[in-house]
Protein backbone atom coordinates (compact mmCIF):
# COMPACT_ATOMS: atom_id res chain seq x y z
CA UNK A 1 0.00 0.00 0.00
CA UNK A 2 2.96 2.41 1.51
CA UNK A 3 4.67 1.44 -1.79
CA UNK A 4 1.74 2.06 -4.66
CA UNK A 5 1.12 5.70 -2.83
CA UNK A 6 4.54 6.36 -3.04
CA UNK A 7 4.66 5.66 -6.55
CA UNK A 8 1.25 7.29 -7.72
CA UNK A 9 2.59 10.87 -5.58
CA UNK A 10 5.58 10.23 -7.60
CA UNK A 11 3.98 10.47 -10.69
CA UNK A 12 1.91 13.17 -10.10
CA UNK A 13 4.63 15.26 -8.34
CA UNK A 14 6.45 15.11 -12.37
CA UNK A 15 3.49 16.96 -13.39
CA UNK A 16 3.67 20.57 -14.00
CA UNK A 17 2.13 23.68 -13.25
CA UNK A 18 -1.25 24.61 -15.37
CA UNK A 19 -3.46 26.80 -16.06
CA UNK A 20 -6.77 25.80 -15.56
CA UNK A 21 -10.09 27.80 -16.18
CA UNK A 22 -14.02 26.58 -14.62
CA UNK A 23 -16.54 27.20 -12.79
CA UNK A 24 -16.83 26.53 -8.83
CA UNK A 25 -19.27 24.33 -7.93
CA UNK A 26 -18.51 24.37 -4.12
CA UNK A 27 -16.63 26.37 -2.39
CA UNK A 28 -15.51 25.61 1.74
CA UNK A 29 -13.85 28.13 4.05
CA UNK A 30 -13.03 26.58 7.04
CA UNK A 31 -13.03 29.90 9.98
CA UNK A 32 -9.30 29.92 11.50
CA UNK A 33 -7.92 27.35 8.60
CA UNK A 34 -5.38 28.61 5.90
CA UNK A 35 -6.34 25.95 3.34
CA UNK A 36 -9.53 26.40 1.65
CA UNK A 37 -11.12 23.86 -0.76
CA UNK A 38 -13.05 24.71 -4.08
CA UNK A 39 -14.30 22.20 -6.32
CA UNK A 40 -13.93 23.39 -10.03
CA UNK A 41 -16.34 22.16 -12.77
CA UNK A 42 -16.16 22.42 -16.68
CA UNK A 43 -19.11 25.10 -17.58
CA UNK A 44 -19.72 22.46 -20.69
CA UNK A 45 -19.18 19.12 -19.37
CA UNK A 46 -20.06 16.96 -16.83
CA UNK A 47 -15.90 17.02 -14.68
CA UNK A 48 -14.64 18.13 -11.59
CA UNK A 49 -11.60 18.27 -10.08
CA UNK A 50 -10.82 19.37 -5.90
CA UNK A 51 -9.09 22.58 -5.48
CA UNK A 52 -7.25 23.54 -2.61
CA UNK A 53 -5.32 26.89 -2.03
CA UNK A 54 -4.45 28.67 0.73
CA UNK A 55 -6.52 31.89 1.86
CA UNK A 56 -4.43 34.58 1.33
CA UNK A 57 -4.29 33.32 -2.64
CA UNK A 58 -7.71 33.21 -2.48
CA UNK A 59 -8.12 36.41 -0.51
CA UNK A 60 -5.59 38.45 -3.14
CA UNK A 61 -6.96 37.25 -6.68
CA UNK A 62 -11.09 36.41 -6.26
CA UNK A 63 -12.09 37.88 -2.06
CA UNK A 64 -15.68 37.44 -3.27
CA UNK A 65 -15.64 34.66 -4.67
CA UNK A 66 -19.15 32.59 -4.71
CA UNK A 67 -20.53 29.49 -6.23
CA UNK A 68 -21.12 29.63 -10.15
CA UNK A 69 -18.44 32.06 -10.55
CA UNK A 70 -16.09 31.29 -13.28
CA UNK A 71 -12.30 31.21 -12.58
CA UNK A 72 -8.72 30.79 -13.76
CA UNK A 73 -6.71 29.26 -11.34
CA UNK A 74 -2.65 28.69 -11.77
CA UNK A 75 -2.26 24.79 -10.28
CA UNK A 76 -0.27 21.98 -9.66
CA UNK A 77 -1.77 18.59 -9.62
CA UNK A 78 -0.85 16.87 -5.79
CA UNK A 79 -1.61 13.78 -4.64
CA UNK A 80 -2.90 13.64 -0.74
CA UNK A 81 -1.00 10.14 0.46
CA UNK A 82 -3.26 10.69 3.94
CA UNK A 83 -6.32 10.23 2.06
CA UNK A 84 -5.51 8.94 -1.54
CA UNK A 85 -7.26 12.14 -3.11
CA UNK A 86 -5.94 13.89 -5.81
CA UNK A 87 -6.39 17.69 -5.90
CA UNK A 88 -5.29 21.09 -7.71
CA UNK A 89 -3.10 23.08 -5.52
CA UNK A 90 -3.47 26.69 -6.88
CA UNK A 91 -1.34 29.87 -5.84
CA UNK A 92 -3.10 31.98 -8.05
CA UNK A 93 -6.71 32.63 -8.50
CA UNK A 94 -8.62 34.83 -10.40
CA UNK A 95 -12.50 34.94 -10.73
CA UNK A 96 -13.37 36.02 -14.62
CA UNK A 97 -15.95 38.69 -14.91
CA UNK A 98 -16.25 41.11 -17.52
CA UNK A 99 -13.30 42.82 -16.53
CA UNK A 100 -10.90 39.71 -16.75
CA UNK A 101 -12.61 38.61 -20.04
CA UNK A 102 -11.37 41.89 -21.29
CA UNK A 103 -7.90 41.46 -19.30
CA UNK A 104 -7.78 38.04 -21.12
CA UNK A 105 -8.23 39.96 -24.81
CA UNK A 106 -5.56 42.57 -23.85
CA UNK A 107 -3.24 39.67 -22.85
CA UNK A 108 -3.58 37.77 -25.99
CA UNK A 109 -3.60 41.86 -27.58
CA UNK A 110 0.28 42.56 -25.99
CA UNK A 111 0.95 38.29 -27.30
CA UNK A 112 -0.02 38.81 -31.08
CA UNK A 113 1.30 42.21 -30.72
CA UNK A 114 4.81 40.99 -29.87
CA UNK A 115 4.54 38.41 -32.48
CA UNK A 116 3.61 40.90 -35.22
CA UNK A 117 0.68 40.44 -36.18
CA UNK A 118 -0.50 44.00 -35.75
CA UNK A 119 2.51 45.41 -37.76
CA UNK A 120 1.33 48.07 -39.91
CA UNK A 121 4.69 47.02 -42.24
CA UNK A 122 2.63 43.47 -42.28
CA UNK A 123 -0.66 45.15 -43.37
CA UNK A 124 -1.71 44.62 -47.20
CA UNK A 125 -2.79 47.51 -49.37
CA UNK A 126 -6.54 47.18 -50.94
CA UNK A 127 -7.34 47.15 -54.30
CA UNK A 128 -8.26 50.62 -55.57
CA UNK A 129 -11.09 49.02 -57.14
CA UNK A 130 -11.72 45.24 -56.32
CA UNK A 131 -12.19 42.68 -58.69
CA UNK A 132 -14.50 40.69 -56.38
CA UNK A 133 -15.21 41.42 -52.57
CA UNK A 134 -15.78 38.56 -50.20
CA UNK A 135 -18.29 39.43 -47.53
CA UNK A 136 -18.52 37.02 -44.60
CA UNK A 137 -21.06 38.37 -42.27
CA UNK A 138 -24.52 37.10 -40.81
CA UNK A 139 -27.58 35.77 -42.71
CA UNK A 140 -29.31 38.72 -43.95
CA UNK A 141 -28.46 40.92 -41.16
CA UNK A 142 -27.86 44.60 -41.00
CA UNK A 143 -24.48 44.74 -41.59
CA UNK A 144 -24.85 42.80 -44.66
CA UNK A 145 -27.23 44.88 -46.35
CA UNK A 146 -25.01 48.07 -44.99
CA UNK A 147 -22.28 46.88 -46.70
CA UNK A 148 -23.98 45.97 -50.19
CA UNK A 149 -26.05 49.24 -50.12
CA UNK A 150 -23.13 51.62 -49.45
CA UNK A 151 -21.14 49.90 -51.78
CA UNK A 152 -23.02 49.76 -54.59
CA UNK A 153 -24.17 53.62 -54.30
CA UNK A 154 -20.29 54.46 -54.44
CA UNK A 155 -19.80 51.79 -57.06
CA UNK A 156 -22.93 50.61 -58.96
CA UNK A 157 -21.13 47.65 -60.60
CA UNK A 158 -18.88 46.33 -57.29
CA UNK A 159 -19.21 42.73 -57.57
CA UNK A 160 -19.85 40.71 -53.91
CA UNK A 161 -19.34 37.19 -53.18
CA UNK A 162 -21.04 36.81 -49.60
CA UNK A 163 -21.06 33.72 -47.74
CA UNK A 164 -23.06 34.07 -44.38
CA UNK A 165 -22.27 32.47 -41.00
CA UNK A 166 -22.83 32.37 -37.37
CA UNK A 167 -21.56 35.56 -36.09
CA UNK A 168 -22.20 34.78 -32.60
CA UNK A 169 -22.16 31.53 -30.49
CA UNK A 170 -19.71 28.69 -30.87
CA UNK A 171 -19.91 28.08 -34.12
CA UNK A 172 -19.10 31.88 -35.23
CA UNK A 173 -15.35 31.17 -35.47
CA UNK A 174 -14.87 28.06 -37.04
CA UNK A 175 -17.62 29.19 -39.51
CA UNK A 176 -15.96 32.17 -40.31
CA UNK A 177 -12.50 30.90 -40.61
CA UNK A 178 -13.71 28.63 -43.26
CA UNK A 179 -15.53 31.03 -45.45
CA UNK A 180 -11.86 32.89 -44.92
CA UNK A 181 -10.45 30.11 -46.36
CA UNK A 182 -13.06 29.82 -49.42
CA UNK A 183 -12.78 33.58 -50.33
CA UNK A 184 -8.81 33.43 -50.13
CA UNK A 185 -9.10 30.18 -52.27
CA UNK A 186 -11.07 32.29 -54.98
CA UNK A 187 -8.48 34.11 -56.99
CA UNK A 188 -10.89 37.01 -58.12
CA UNK A 189 -11.60 37.90 -54.94
CA UNK A 190 -9.28 40.89 -54.36
CA UNK A 191 -10.32 42.06 -50.69
CA UNK A 192 -12.17 40.16 -47.90
CA UNK A 193 -14.72 41.64 -45.55
CA UNK A 194 -15.68 40.43 -42.54
CA UNK A 195 -18.94 42.29 -40.81
CA UNK A 196 -21.17 42.41 -37.44
CA UNK A 197 -23.48 44.52 -36.38
CA UNK A 198 -23.02 46.03 -32.99
CA UNK A 199 -23.36 43.89 -29.85
CA UNK A 200 -22.46 42.97 -26.30
CA UNK A 201 -19.00 42.28 -25.40
CA UNK A 202 -19.71 38.82 -25.06
CA UNK A 203 -21.63 38.58 -28.63
CA UNK A 204 -18.36 40.26 -30.19
CA UNK A 205 -15.87 37.49 -28.08
CA UNK A 206 -15.65 35.59 -31.33
CA UNK A 207 -14.01 38.39 -33.79
CA UNK A 208 -11.35 38.50 -30.76
CA UNK A 209 -10.34 34.57 -30.71
CA UNK A 210 -7.41 33.74 -31.42
CA UNK A 211 -7.39 31.15 -33.76
CA UNK A 212 -9.51 33.99 -36.19
CA UNK A 213 -6.92 36.25 -35.74
CA UNK A 214 -4.22 34.03 -36.95
CA UNK A 215 -6.35 32.63 -39.78
CA UNK A 216 -6.54 36.36 -40.37
CA UNK A 217 -2.76 37.14 -40.70
CA UNK A 218 -2.27 33.86 -42.73
CA UNK A 219 -4.58 35.80 -45.77
CA UNK A 220 -3.17 36.85 -48.42
CA UNK A 221 -6.15 38.40 -49.61
CA UNK A 222 -6.46 42.04 -47.76
CA UNK A 223 -9.05 41.46 -44.90
CA UNK A 224 -11.10 44.47 -44.10
CA UNK A 225 -12.63 44.16 -40.20
CA UNK A 226 -15.74 45.97 -39.84
CA UNK A 227 -17.02 44.80 -36.34
CA UNK A 228 -19.71 46.79 -34.14
CA UNK A 229 -19.79 50.71 -33.65
CA UNK A 230 -17.48 52.99 -33.70
CA UNK A 231 -16.29 51.92 -30.13
CA UNK A 232 -15.90 48.37 -30.34
CA UNK A 233 -12.35 46.93 -30.68
CA UNK A 234 -12.08 42.94 -31.48
CA UNK A 235 -8.94 41.71 -31.80
CA UNK A 236 -10.19 41.28 -35.41
CA UNK A 237 -9.67 45.10 -35.90
CA UNK A 238 -5.40 44.79 -34.99
CA UNK A 239 -5.01 42.19 -36.95
CA UNK A 240 -7.05 42.78 -40.28
CA UNK A 241 -5.50 45.07 -43.11
CA UNK A 242 -8.15 47.59 -42.48
CA UNK A 243 -10.56 48.91 -40.01
CA UNK A 244 -13.48 49.76 -40.83
CA UNK A 245 -15.22 51.14 -38.06
CA UNK A 246 -18.78 50.11 -38.84
CA UNK A 247 -20.57 47.89 -41.81
CA UNK A 248 -20.87 51.68 -43.65
CA UNK A 249 -17.50 52.83 -43.32
CA UNK A 250 -16.08 49.36 -45.17
CA UNK A 251 -18.38 49.79 -47.68
CA UNK A 252 -16.35 53.37 -48.15
CA UNK A 253 -13.08 51.59 -48.08
CA UNK A 254 -13.57 48.84 -50.77
CA UNK A 255 -14.31 50.69 -53.10
CA UNK A 256 -13.53 54.42 -54.60
CA UNK A 257 -16.97 57.18 -55.02
CA UNK A 258 -17.51 57.18 -58.83
CA UNK A 259 -18.64 60.53 -58.76
CA UNK A 260 -15.74 61.55 -56.68
CA UNK A 261 -13.11 59.41 -59.35
CA UNK A 262 -15.23 60.82 -62.08
CA UNK A 263 -14.57 64.80 -60.42
CA UNK A 264 -11.10 63.90 -59.97
CA UNK A 265 -10.44 62.63 -63.31
CA UNK A 266 -12.19 65.68 -64.92
CA UNK A 267 -9.89 68.12 -63.17
CA UNK A 268 -6.78 66.12 -63.67
CA UNK A 269 -7.36 66.35 -67.42
CA UNK A 270 -8.03 69.79 -67.00
CA UNK A 271 -4.63 70.54 -65.27
CA UNK A 272 -3.03 68.32 -67.68
CA UNK A 273 -4.50 70.11 -70.77
CA UNK A 274 -3.38 73.55 -69.63
CA UNK A 275 0.32 72.38 -68.71
CA UNK A 276 0.89 70.97 -71.92
CA UNK A 277 -1.02 73.73 -74.41
CA UNK A 278 1.19 76.18 -71.72
CA UNK A 279 4.35 74.00 -72.49
CA UNK A 280 3.69 74.38 -76.38
CA UNK A 281 2.80 78.26 -76.12
CA UNK A 282 5.71 78.98 -74.36
CA UNK A 283 7.73 76.75 -77.02
CA UNK A 284 5.84 78.64 -79.67
CA UNK A 285 7.34 81.88 -78.21
CA UNK A 286 11.04 80.79 -78.18
CA UNK A 287 10.86 79.65 -81.67
CA UNK A 288 9.04 82.86 -83.11
CA UNK A 289 11.71 84.44 -81.63
CA UNK A 290 14.33 82.68 -82.40
CA UNK A 291 12.79 82.93 -86.23
CA UNK A 292 12.17 86.73 -85.81
CA UNK A 293 15.89 87.41 -85.40
CA UNK A 294 17.02 89.24 -88.55
CA UNK A 295 19.87 86.53 -89.45
CA UNK A 296 16.55 84.21 -89.97
CA UNK A 297 14.23 86.76 -90.49
CA UNK A 298 15.80 88.73 -93.23
CA UNK A 299 17.92 86.60 -94.70
CA UNK A 300 18.47 89.01 -97.79
CA UNK A 301 20.21 91.21 -95.61
CA UNK A 302 23.41 88.58 -96.01
CA UNK A 303 22.95 89.11 -99.62
CA UNK A 304 22.44 93.31 -99.71
CA UNK A 305 25.24 93.62 -97.49
CA UNK A 306 28.10 91.47 -99.96
CA UNK A 307 26.31 93.39 -102.59
CA UNK A 308 26.57 96.80 -101.30
CA UNK A 309 30.15 95.93 -100.66
CA UNK A 310 30.92 94.31 -104.15
CA UNK A 311 29.01 98.21 -105.42
CA UNK A 312 31.59 100.27 -103.01
CA UNK A 313 34.94 98.40 -104.58
CA UNK A 314 33.52 98.99 -108.01
CA UNK A 315 33.44 102.51 -107.13
CA UNK A 316 35.92 102.83 -105.48
CA UNK A 317 38.18 100.82 -108.55
CA UNK A 318 36.10 102.91 -111.08
CA UNK A 319 37.47 106.27 -109.18
CA UNK A 320 40.63 105.32 -108.89
CA UNK A 321 40.79 104.56 -112.69
CA UNK A 322 39.30 107.56 -113.34
CA UNK A 323 41.48 109.75 -111.78
CA UNK A 324 44.74 107.89 -113.07
CA UNK A 325 42.84 108.89 -116.64
CA UNK A 326 42.69 112.20 -116.01
CA UNK A 327 46.26 112.37 -114.50
CA UNK A 328 47.67 110.79 -117.72
CA UNK A 329 45.11 113.75 -119.78
CA UNK A 330 46.97 116.36 -118.17
CA UNK A 331 50.54 114.68 -118.82
CA UNK A 332 49.73 114.37 -122.13
CA UNK A 333 48.14 118.12 -122.45
CA UNK A 334 51.46 119.67 -121.22
CA UNK A 335 53.62 117.24 -123.07
CA UNK A 336 51.73 118.36 -126.13
CA UNK A 337 52.19 122.48 -125.15
CA UNK A 338 55.76 121.77 -124.60
CA UNK A 339 56.79 119.97 -127.88
CA UNK A 340 54.59 122.93 -129.66
CA UNK A 341 57.03 125.26 -127.85
CA UNK A 342 59.63 123.76 -128.82
CA UNK A 343 58.46 123.43 -132.09
CA UNK A 344 60.72 125.16 -134.86
CA UNK A 345 57.35 126.45 -137.09
CA UNK A 346 57.20 129.59 -135.70
CA UNK A 347 60.81 130.87 -136.42
CA UNK A 348 60.14 129.33 -140.36
CA UNK A 349 57.00 131.57 -140.05
CA UNK A 350 58.80 134.18 -139.78
CA UNK A 351 60.78 133.62 -142.76
CA UNK A 352 63.93 131.44 -141.63
CA UNK A 353 64.57 128.06 -143.68
CA UNK A 354 66.27 124.86 -142.22
CA UNK A 355 69.20 123.53 -144.07
CA UNK A 356 69.70 120.29 -143.59
CA UNK A 357 72.74 118.10 -145.72
CA UNK A 358 72.25 114.56 -146.99
CA UNK A 359 71.91 113.17 -143.78
CA UNK A 360 69.94 115.24 -142.28
CA UNK A 361 71.44 117.22 -140.32
CA UNK A 362 71.22 120.60 -139.49
CA UNK A 363 73.79 122.87 -141.26
CA UNK A 364 75.10 125.88 -139.27
CA UNK A 365 78.09 126.88 -141.49
CA UNK A 366 79.58 127.33 -144.74
CA UNK A 367 82.41 125.06 -144.01
CA UNK A 368 79.91 122.19 -143.61
CA UNK A 369 79.16 121.72 -146.98
CA UNK A 370 80.98 121.70 -150.23
CA UNK A 371 80.30 122.74 -154.02
CA UNK A 372 78.28 120.35 -155.05
CA UNK A 373 76.27 119.11 -152.05
CA UNK A 374 72.71 118.57 -152.40
CA UNK A 375 70.70 120.62 -149.74
CA UNK A 376 67.45 120.43 -148.11
CA UNK A 377 65.68 123.93 -147.60
CA UNK A 378 62.57 123.40 -145.36
CA UNK A 379 60.60 126.41 -145.50
CA UNK A 380 57.83 127.41 -143.40
CA UNK A 381 55.44 125.86 -145.55
CA UNK A 382 56.90 122.87 -148.09
CA UNK A 383 60.83 122.31 -149.10
CA UNK A 384 63.80 122.80 -151.46
CA UNK A 385 66.41 120.91 -152.93
CA UNK A 386 68.81 122.77 -153.75
CA UNK A 387 72.81 122.51 -154.73
CA UNK A 388 75.77 124.24 -153.31
CA UNK A 389 77.52 126.79 -155.31
CA UNK A 390 79.65 128.14 -153.55
CA UNK A 391 80.60 128.09 -149.45
CA UNK A 392 82.55 130.90 -148.03
CA UNK A 393 83.99 131.75 -144.86
CA UNK A 394 82.19 134.22 -143.25
CA UNK A 395 84.61 136.65 -141.66
CA UNK A 396 83.31 138.11 -138.75
CA UNK B 1 16.42 61.85 -93.59
CA UNK B 2 18.31 62.23 -90.16
CA UNK B 3 16.86 65.52 -89.78
CA UNK B 4 13.03 63.52 -89.16
CA UNK B 5 14.67 62.00 -86.44
CA UNK B 6 15.80 65.02 -84.48
CA UNK B 7 13.66 65.53 -81.49
CA UNK B 8 11.99 69.35 -80.89
CA UNK B 9 14.72 69.80 -77.81
CA UNK B 10 17.74 68.81 -80.63
CA UNK B 11 16.01 70.83 -83.49
CA UNK B 12 15.81 73.63 -81.02
CA UNK B 13 18.81 73.72 -79.64
CA UNK B 14 20.74 73.41 -83.14
CA UNK B 15 18.87 76.40 -84.60
CA UNK B 16 19.88 78.01 -81.81
CA UNK B 17 23.56 77.66 -82.63
CA UNK B 18 22.95 78.55 -86.01
CA UNK B 19 21.18 81.46 -85.49
CA UNK B 20 24.35 82.62 -83.39
CA UNK B 21 27.10 81.64 -85.77
CA UNK B 22 25.23 83.47 -88.32
CA UNK B 23 24.56 86.53 -85.71
CA UNK B 24 28.48 86.56 -84.56
CA UNK B 25 29.50 86.80 -88.50
CA UNK B 26 32.80 86.56 -89.90
CA UNK B 27 31.62 83.60 -92.23
CA UNK B 28 31.95 83.52 -95.44
CA UNK B 29 28.76 83.51 -97.90
CA UNK B 30 28.56 80.23 -98.72
CA UNK B 31 28.83 79.21 -95.20
CA UNK B 32 26.51 81.57 -94.52
CA UNK B 33 23.54 80.44 -96.81
CA UNK B 34 24.33 76.92 -95.87
CA UNK B 35 23.81 77.90 -92.45
CA UNK B 36 20.53 80.38 -93.30
CA UNK B 37 19.23 76.88 -95.36
CA UNK B 38 19.96 74.87 -92.20
CA UNK B 39 18.28 77.34 -89.71
CA UNK B 40 15.39 77.18 -91.97
CA UNK B 41 15.18 73.97 -91.77
CA UNK B 42 15.62 73.31 -88.35
CA UNK B 43 12.79 76.08 -87.10
CA UNK B 44 10.46 73.89 -90.02
CA UNK B 45 11.32 71.02 -87.45
CA UNK B 46 10.75 72.87 -84.59
CA UNK B 47 6.99 74.18 -86.11
CA UNK B 48 6.32 71.09 -87.22
CA UNK B 49 6.33 69.33 -83.52
CA UNK B 50 4.65 72.18 -82.21
CA UNK B 51 1.69 71.83 -84.63
CA UNK B 52 1.73 67.64 -84.13
CA UNK B 53 1.47 68.37 -80.55
CA UNK B 54 -1.95 70.80 -80.90
CA UNK B 55 -3.08 68.47 -83.60
CA UNK B 56 -2.98 65.40 -80.79
CA UNK B 57 -4.23 67.75 -78.31
CA UNK B 58 -6.94 68.77 -79.71
CA UNK B 59 -7.71 65.25 -81.38
CA UNK B 60 -7.16 63.82 -77.76
CA UNK B 61 -9.67 66.73 -76.62
CA UNK B 62 -12.38 66.27 -78.98
CA UNK B 63 -12.21 61.99 -78.30
CA UNK B 64 -12.71 62.84 -74.94
CA UNK B 65 -15.52 65.62 -75.48
CA UNK B 66 -17.14 62.63 -77.76
CA UNK B 67 -16.99 60.23 -74.74
CA UNK B 68 -18.17 62.63 -71.94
Amino acid sequence: MRVVSQKISGWIAKLGWVWVDGQVAQISRRPGATTVFLTLRDPSADLSLTVTTNRDVLDLGAPNLEEGARVTLHAKPDFFPARGTLSLRADEIRQVGLGELLARLERLKKLLAAEGLFDPRRKRRLPFLPGRVGLITGRASAAERDVLTNARRRWPSVDFRVVNVAVQGPTAVPQIIDALKVLEADESTDVIVIARGGGGVEDLLPFSDEALCRAVFACRTPVVSAIGHETDAPLLDYVADVRASTPTDAAKRIVPDLGEEIRVIRQARQRLDRAVRGLLDREQHRIDAIRSRPVLARPQVMIEQRTADVTALRDRAGRSLDHRISAAAGDLRHTVARLRALSPAATLDRGYAIVQGRAGHVVRAASEVAKGDVLRVRLASGELSTTVDEASEENR
Amino acid sequence: MTDENLSYEQARAELATVVERLEAGGISLEESLALWERGERLADICQHWLDGARERLDAARQQAGAEA
